[in-house]
């Protein structure tokens, strides 16, 4: 199969400007050292499809892959392990706008913001349709050279891409963001459901996300595929490697850990966490904090800087709750030491307002630790309350409080419960993730 | 005939070949202008037609400095287009059918619509005929010449909203940047238009030279239909013109 991916977000960041380096033949990423030239970008996107790809190149059902995505300032072109990763550039005025508008966009679908119908005639969501026509202009010129047999678009940035490409291929979607209908504005209603319409098949994180889009009017194929992660990846780090984290972060050999990974962002609940913690009042536990911004809303990406200023909040917050030395604000962290925080742990909290799914609970799981999961996130559709995790709403810090409590006074609940999150983390292997996906694509290609 | 002879009159071909070309330019250019507030693909029709005409003038004219008797090539192209005509006739008569039901009868692809007995919805429009599938799930196949003698009812639900405005461009105009002008001016509109539905650009096709786009509007008031496209016309016509320039 010939494939194109396309998402917004793209596989790896560059710490310096590099685009004039390289034309058209293609930079190896083996080359560059990571840490150093580039990171790789947080966020489930990017965490699902390289593995993705990558497994399916090595399984010799993708003949092709191509990956575009919008990177300023990075080479066009990279190679790495088969995948051609294409890097699209956007004027600065016009990548403001854009962000703007996605921002607007984000907002709007995690009901943050009551949005009306003024924003789909404001110049910023003019700059985003520009970056569509730009990609899918790009698109067609590769399709020129390669002849796909399919296109997958990610993510609700993209979405008007399935329209703008007005080719016969068959045009894959996948939604990752919490879709649910009561937060759509009326008036946008009918430019969604054109959207939606151009694809063949739409694929979204949950079950429940379905009624949403057959109410929006959807008649094509439609999907529902957990997400999922390479579980493999997730080793069982050294003593030494979870003594450097505690000793880089000051937690002592008795203090406890509940961990929470996220992007920094309002809609990840950080200060939900913190307001639950500070509630429950547990001695000698501390509140461990993960992530710094995404792709889009950290300086390092798109130059917004929304991440920041909610850190200024969070800290803030933790002030005022007489918190603050306990709540440890960890940042950015590079694989093995996330894992030395998943194994460090004792209970690892998703406290989003609003999640399209929640792959921390999958890396919780992996390392058998407990999870405290909102149920406002997609992936409280896989927790058995009691069985493999609990439940809370992130609106009332008490239940949070109470909950968190009960998961670090209980030992042997928090180990069954951790026993039951790994039986169910199987569910969102990579393995089962590739077979699906691989289904769902060979039939819209008709193999 | 001696040689400069020969250069001289091959001098003169030369020369009345570049003259032709300079306007065929000159014409396409004044009837960009003239009628930049008809609709953007006819024009530009308008334009190649007037470019064809010229150039057949301008090569027969080069042709008779060269020396060369022209009388009889003259008879023969009109003849053959004669011939043409009378061959294709009805042909012909469907073609031009489509070509002015594609601009000024509103219905498109999707539609259901009602024409000389028979309603259906138009799942094909082909230079020839309009093709209709009933609800029994029939095919009819209706010569695209009746459009224009026949009353034609769209049933289609709000399709008396939609104003839709074929577009042809130049391939080698920025899409990005043309789509992003036009969505600007039709925002100058809003007022006129129901804002569920922001104006929508869509590819028709692509040809070596020409992209071909439908612009796609909805409006509260119907009587404001022909007002609103003959001033987007102009609007995007300038927004070519400017493009052209910038570049």
């Amino acid at each position: 199969m010939r494939l194109c991916l396309v998402s917004q977000t793209p596989l790896v960041l560059f710490l310096r400007e590099r685009r004039q380096e390289h034309g058209t033949v293609p930079l190896k990423l083996s080359s560059l050292s990571e840490g150093e030239d580039y990171e790789f970008t947080a966020g489930g996107v990017t965490k699902m499809v390289y593995p993705l790809l990558r497994k399916m190149r090595e399984g010799g059902l993708l003949e092709v892959a191509h990956w575009v995505s919008l990177n300023p300032g990075a080479p066009p072109l990279l190679s790495s392990s088969g995948l051609l990763l294409h890097h699209l550039e956007l004027e600065k005025q016009r990548l403001s706008g854009y962000g703007a508008a996605k921002e607007t966009l984000w907002r709007t679908l995690h009901g943050l913001s009551r949005e009306t119908v003024d924003f789909l005639w404001q110049d910023e969501f003019i700059d985003y349709t520009y970056f569509n026509r730009k990609c899918a202009e790009f698109l067609l010129s590769l399709e020129k050279e390669n002849d796909f047999d399919l296109f997958y678009i990610h993510d609700f940035q993209m979405l008007p891409l399935g329209h703008m490409l007005n080719l016969l291929k068959p045009k894959l979607f996948r939604w990752h963001l919490p879709f649910d209908e009561t937060l759509l504005p009326e008036e946008w209603r009918p430019l969604l459901s054109l959207y939606f319409n151009s694809y063949e098949a739409v694929v979204v994180s949950c079950r429940k996300y379905l009624k949403t889009l057959r109410r929006l009017g959807y008649r094509g194929k439609s999907v529902h595929l957990y997400p999922y992660l390479d579980l493999s990846l997730y080793g069982k780090p050294t003593r030494e490697e979870v003594e450097a984290l505690c000793n880089r972060f000051g937690i002592g050999e008795d203090e406890r850990v509940v961990l929470v990974v996220a992007r920094l962002d309002p809609m990840k609940g950080q200060d939900r966490a913190i307001e639950g913690f500070a509630k429950a009042g547990i001695p000698g536990t501390k509140l461990m904090l993960v992530g710094d911004g995404s792709f889009s809303s950290s300086k390092k990406g798109m130059g917004l800087s929304k991440a920041e200023r909610w850190l200024g909040y969070l800290r803030g917050r933790a002030r005022e709750l007489g918190v603050e030395d306990r709540v440890i604000f960890a940042g950015y962290l590079k694989p093995r030491e996330l894992q030395a925080a998943y194994e460090r742990c004792e209970v690892v909290l998703l406290p989003s307002l609003l999640e399209g799914f929640g792959l921390v609970v999958i890396e919780g799981w992996v390392y058998r630790k407990p999870c405290l999961v909102s149920r406002r996130a997609g992936v409280a559709e896989l927790i058995k309350e009691g069985e493999n995790g609990l439940l809370f709403d992130p609106l009332l810090p008490e239940e949070l409080a109470e909950k968190l409590s009960l998961l670090l006074s209980d030992e042997r609940l928090a180990a069954s419960l951790g026993e039951g999150g790994k039986e169910t983390s199987s569910l969102c292997s990579l393995e089962r993730g590739v077979e699906e996906e691989a289904k769902v694509m060979r039939e819209l290609v008709g193999e | 005939m001696n040689l400069p002879d020969v250069l001289l009159k091959l001098s003169f071909f030369v020369f009345t070949l570049l003259i032709t070309a300079l306007l065929s330019r000159v014409l396409s250019l004044l009837i960009g202008d003239l009628f930049r507030e008809w609709a953007p693909s006819l024009r530009t029709s308008l334009q190649r037609l007037a470019s064809v005409a010229v150039w057949m003038v301008g090569l027969i004219f080069a042709i008779g400095l060269l020396g060369l008797k022209t009388d009889l090539l003259l008879l023969l192209v009109g003849l053959m287009g004669l011939a043409v005509l009378l061959a294709l006739r009805e042909v012909l008569e469907n073609v031009g059918a489509k070509y002015f039901s594609d601009l000024y009868i509103p219905f498109k692809v999707g539609d259901i619509i009602r024409v000389g007995g028979q309603s259906g919805k138009v799942i094909e429009i082909n230079p020839v005929t309009t093709v209709l599938l009933t609800k029994e799930e029939r095919l009819i196949s209706i010569p695209n010449s009746v459009f224009m003698r026949e009353k034609v009812v769209n049933l289609t639900p709000h399709v008396w909203k939609e104003i839709l405005i074929p577009v042809t461009i130049s391939s080698s105009l920025s899409l990005p940047e043309f789509e992003s002008e036009v969505l600007k001016a039709c925002g100058r509109f809003r007022r006129y238009l129901d804002e569920r539905f922001p104006p929508l650009l869509t590819v028709k096709g692509r040809e070596e030279k020409y992209v071909n786009l439908i612009l796609t509007l909805m409006v509260k008031d119907p009587s404001k239909k022909e007002e609103i496209v003959r001033e987007l016309n102009r609007k995007i016509s300038e927004i070519e013109k400017n493009l052209k320039r910038k570049k």
